[in-house]
């Protein structure tokens, strides 16, 4: 019986744990592509449909930061100006008339980026290039780009390693600047770019595996590129066909089952091991915890017990108040005993003896002596050789 | 076995005598079959675009269909205008270049909407003079920044003298139709030329203010070129393959993207096949990929213009001339397509091409050898000269060999034994030891012939350069006679002592060889990474010289008989008789490939000229004059 109730006790804290970890009260989103010219054109389409998808979902531009190193739709190449189109049937336009770009052109470096997500910028710089998520957001991450082993190159120029953006993740994690992560990244050997992340609440998915190339998925005739990536487009197609709206209660599950290798020509990874219940956990966070907004507003969470929390503060306070006020009554009451008892008198003792202290005489008088003593024996030895050198 | 290295280490005949000249031998032949085996699988590679910008055949090419009728009226118009001329007794080659022509020209560029502009130009060759004016008209990228610009041209009388009529039609077609678009990022520029050989050349030196005084400058530029095509389309019914020529001034060649993108739009967006180097029929066995390269490697070898394209690589603008051939289904709209198709992937470029080779071999439209698999041919062939130099530089300072005070008994006979006994008895230890002993080396005199020779070289490429070209085939035979006359002359002199006091020594015309090949084997390999068939061809026609010298063994009439034999042989290697020789069995006229010559010499830069006479020439010369000593 004993053990049944302790048993059904585990498991309501366990679900009680689930719970509250689901809750966070803002999402954010970070898009990013890396790389410049037009025959690159398919990465900003990749962003930009990514992009219209987590407004579509809900997150405000205020909540987006997005990083494009180029400017396609303005390109004298563009056969459509001032259009993006991420599909040959040009259905959407996705550059439209309500965009908000927060880093452009050469601003995107790996530098800005890291900045960016570890929030060491310079103080002016304005809201709109800073990513404000703190404990209760969740942040999706998506980049895109051409990518080797466990680096992701930005502009030609550079690139970002896998262990500089795990160490951006594990500072984030460190300043609190994240609840749950989705790490989503379509490159060539994509997978290998989350393999060194260690800070926890990350579920990261990629691509293609090592030594595997991403595709394009196909080129629009007219523009004359290729318009949009293979696993992109297919996690869109999910996206855009599926998870309908806000309320949609379809989950990260679905969407990685929905990976189809054949189509894809690559084979995506999904890391579930620093999500905290693993995959079983992992796949139940509905897809719009990360791609919607969701407005779970918590004064404080009274419940949790992890440190750092405003109970495990307050806590800790009581404890060093009752500590000092423990000290206190002892001291008051050593000061009311001091005439009465004599057992407890140890401080009172070292206060006796507190004053100036003197030498004794005799002891004053010995050295004196002795002082004496070697001068006159110096003297002695001085007068004796004078008198002694004279003779010679 | 010690002791038979010890052995072969003593023997200075072998050191200095045959190991040399086995090493020669062994590049030489090398050198050869190094050649031969490009054109298998294992030693060539597939052609792939390299520039990722290019991406050729994405785009859909539109220009049909309304264009066609457009193209048939610009068509009727300049139709109109030849017949007149022809009327008029205009000759046929010449009626692109009448006024009426080249102002309805520029009212069709100025109706299109784009900026004209002329400029004359006048070229005086081998007493013939070239003249003309070239029509061309500039497409500002409507949001482009005007850096950069692509080139058409299409010139009135094509690199075979045919008249193209459809191939200035089509640019003008495609002027109109460019227009239109905006999604250039780079200017276009369309040259209407009179003739592809001196009009372009004129336009692109004047583009670069590089232009002699004889040549206008241009009145309208734009950026930096980044590509140019050359349309051809001589004859009205349709065709069935594209020929690319690509082979420029001097052996350059453009970037093989150029090269690749042309053929991958022609073959798998358009369907229409492609050839090079005239292999009309190339069924990609060995023998034809071995012939296209060999073909390819003539044509670079010589270093000529093979059309309007071949001016623009000394620019390092990257150019190529589309010619259209064969009886097919193809039209000239197909033919705008393919080019519609290729100015968008070079309107895609960000820089420069230079992703892809400047140095390489075409076997087949899709097959090619880079440098680093071909060089080393050519480098073997040189680098024959350089051994055989050094090891006679050596043979001078420390070993007499066959001196003419040694007993003149055959040497390779009386040397073997001789070093034997080296090691066994100290007698004759002593008598090798004088014989071998170091030697001081004079150098005067072979310094002074040697340089002599190759500046001699200069009449003979200034004489060929400045005739009045119907002086120029009677120069060309005379010039064999003076071949023959000359070595044996020097020989003569050389013999008997120049005159001077001290007789020439065996040890000097050893010298002399060795500075003469020293010299040939450097250019040659030096040659070798800017112009490898030019290299090869002229170290293949010197092989020889690497192992004559002045015969002195046997008596002198066997002597001078074979020396008489093997001095005519070498003058059928001469750069004159080999001249005659090649006119002769192509059945070319020696005027028309000297006036050629003379006219690239002019007006193109083409420096295969001071190769011949400055470096095979001096070679050749001091080789007969080795030989001809040996007569007296």
């Amino acid at each position: 019986m004993a053990l049944l109730f302790r048993s059904l006790q585990t498991l309501c804290f366990l679900l009680l744990i689930s719970l509250v970890a689901a809750e966070h009260t803002s999402n954010w989103a970070v898009l990013v592509s890396t790389s410049r010219f037009w025959f690159n054109y398919r990465h900003l389409a990749n962003v930009l449909s990514l992009y219209r998808t987590v407004k579509r979902l809900g997150i405000p531009d205020s909540q987006i930061i997005l990083m494009l190193p180029d400017d396609m739709a303005c390109n004298p190449r563009n056969a459509f100006p001032g259009t993006v189109y991420s599909n040959a049937d040009r259905a959407v336009d996705l550059y439209g008339d309500n965009i908000e770009v927060d880093y452009r052109g050469y601003e995107v470096t790996v530098e800005n980026f890291i900045r960016l997500l570890t929030d060491r910028l310079d103080a002016d710089v304005p809201r709109s290039k800073r990513l404000g998520s703190d404990a209760g957001s969740n942040v999706l991450v998506y980049m895109t780009g051409h990518g080797g082993d466990q680096f992701l190159k930005f502009q030609d120029s550079e690139e970002i390693g896998a262990w500089d953006l795990a160490d951006a993740f594990g500072q984030m994690w460190e300043k609190k600047r994240y609840h749950e992560l989705l790490f989503m990244i379509d490159t060539c050997q994509a997978n290998t770019m989350y393999t060194h992340f260690y800070s926890p609440n990350i579920v990261a998915t990629g691509s293609s595996e090592l030594d595997q190339s991403s595709y394009s998925h196909h080129a629009d005739n007219d523009v004359g590129v290729a318009v949009i990536d293979r696993w992109t487009y297919y996690v869109l197609e999910f996206l855009e066909t599926q998870v309908t709206s806000a309320n949609s209660k379809l989950n990260l599950g679905d969407l990685f089952d929905s990976y189809d290798e054949s189509k894809i020509h690559s084979q995506p990874g999904v890391r579930w091991d620093l999500f905290p219940g693993g995959e079983p956990e992992g796949r139940l966070r509905t897809v719009v915890d990360f791609f919607g907004n969701v407005q779970n507003v918590e004064v404080e969470n009274s419940n949790s017990t992890e440190p750092g929390s405003l109970k495990e503060d307050l806590a800790e306070i009581a404890r060093l108040v009752e500590k000092w006020r423990q000290r206190d009554e002892e001291y008051s009451a050593i000061l009311s005993s001091h005439n009465n008892t004599e057992a407890s008198s140890l401080h009172l003792t070292a206060k006796k003896t507190v004053g100036s202290t003197k030498m004794t005489d005799d002891n004053s008088w010995g050295k004196r002596l002795v002082g004496l003593s070697v001068v006159g024996a110096c003297t002695a030895v001085w007068v004796a050789g004078s008198i002694l050198g004279r003779k010679v | 076995m010690l002791a038979k290295i010890r052995d072969l280490r003593n023997n200075p005949h072998l050191l200095f005598v045959r190991l040399p000249n086995l090493l020669s031998l062994t590049c030489i032949v090398v050198g050869v079959v190094w050649l031969l085996l490009l054109p298998l699988n294992e030693y060539s590679r597939q052609t792939y675009i390299s520039e990722n910008a290019l991406l050729p055949g994405q785009v859909h090419a539109y220009f049909s269909g309304s264009e066609q009728n457009v193209f048939r009226g610009y068509k009727k118009e300049l139709e109109g205008l030849l017949n007149e001329g022809r009327d008029q007794g205009v000759p046929p080659a010449e009626a692109g270049q009448t006024p009426a022509v080249s102002s309805k020209i520029q009212s069709i560029l100025q109706a299109a909407g784009l900026k004209v502009a002329t400029q004359k130009y006048e070229y005086t060759s081998a007493g013939i003079t070239h003249e003309g004016e070239n029509v061309y008209a500039i497409i500002h990228a409507p949001r482009g920044d005007a850096t950069e610009a692509i080139v058409l041209v299409a010139a009135w009388k094509t690199a075979n003298n045919e008249l193209n009529l459809n191939g200035v039609t089509l640019a003008l077609t495609l002027a109109r139709y460019f227009k239109r678009w905006s999604l250039w990022s780079k200017d276009i520029i369309f040259v209407i030329t009179p003739d592809s050989k001196s009009g372009t050349q004129a336009w692109i030196d004047a583009y670069h203010d590089m232009h002699p005084a004889s040549v206008q400058p241009l009145p309208l530029k734009s950026g930096a070129l980044q590509g140019a095509l050359v349309i051809e389309y001589p004859f009205d019914h349709r065709f069935q393959s594209l020929h690319v020529v690509y082979d420029g001034v001097n052996g350059q060649l453009p970037n093989l993207d150029l090269f690749n993108t042309a053929v991958a739009i022609a073959n798998n967006q358009m369907g229409i096949g492609s050839n090079l180097q005239e292999m009309w029929e190339h069924d990609d066995s060995y023998q034809a990929r071995l012939q296209t390269i060999l073909r390819g490697m003539a044509k670079q070898g010589l270093g000529y213009a093979t059309g309007a394209h071949s001016s623009f690589m000394p620019y390092h603008i990257d150019a190529i001339t589309l010619q259209p051939k064969g009886e097919g289904w193809e039209d000239e709209m197909a033919l705008g397509r393919t080019i519609e198709s290729i100015c968008r992937s070079l309107n895609n470029l960000l820089e420069h091409l230079h992703q892809s080779f400047f140095f390489y071999l075409l076997m087949q439209s899709n097959r090619f050898v880079s440098i680093g698999t071909y060089l080393p041919s050519a480098m073997l062939l040189a680098g024959n000269f350089t051994i055989m130099a050094i090891a006679l530089w050596m043979r001078t300072g420390y070993y007499t060999g066959t001196s003419s005070t040694a007993p003149a008994i055959a040497g390779d006979k009386k040397e073997k034994p001789s070093s034997k006994k080296v090691t066994s008895g100290k007698p004759v230890a002593d008598v090798k030891l004088k014989e071998s002993g170091v030697a001081e080396r004079q150098l005067a005199l072979p310094l002074t012939l040697v340089v002599g020779l190759h500046l001699l070289g200069l009449i003979p490429l200034w004489l060929f350069n400045t005739l009045p070209h119907q002086y120029l085939p009677t120069s060309a035979y005379a010039f064999v006679i003076v071949d023959i006359v000359l070595p044996l002359v020097l020989a003569a002199l050389l013999s008997h002592g120049l005159g001077l006091s001290a007789p020439i020594i065996p040890q000097q015309y050893h010298l002399i060889k060795s500075f003469s090949l020293l010299l040939l084997g450097l250019s040659l390999s030096t040659l070798a990474t800017l112009n490898f068939s030019l290299s090869f061809m002229v170290g293949l026609l010197c092989a020889p010289l690497s192992f004559i010298e002045r015969l002195q063994s046997p008596s002198k009439p066997v002597r001078s008989t074979i020396s008489g034999i093997g001095f005519l042989c070498l003058n059928l290697l001469s750069p004159p008789s080999a001249l005659l020789g090649v006119c002769w069995y192509t059945g070319v006229s020696v005027e028309t490939v000297l006036t050629q010559a003379a006219f690239g010499w002019d007006v193109w830069g083409v420096w295969t000229q001071v190769v011949v006479w400055c470096v095979w020439w001096p070679a050749w010369l001091i080789g007969c004059v080795l030989l001809g000593a040996s007569m007296f």
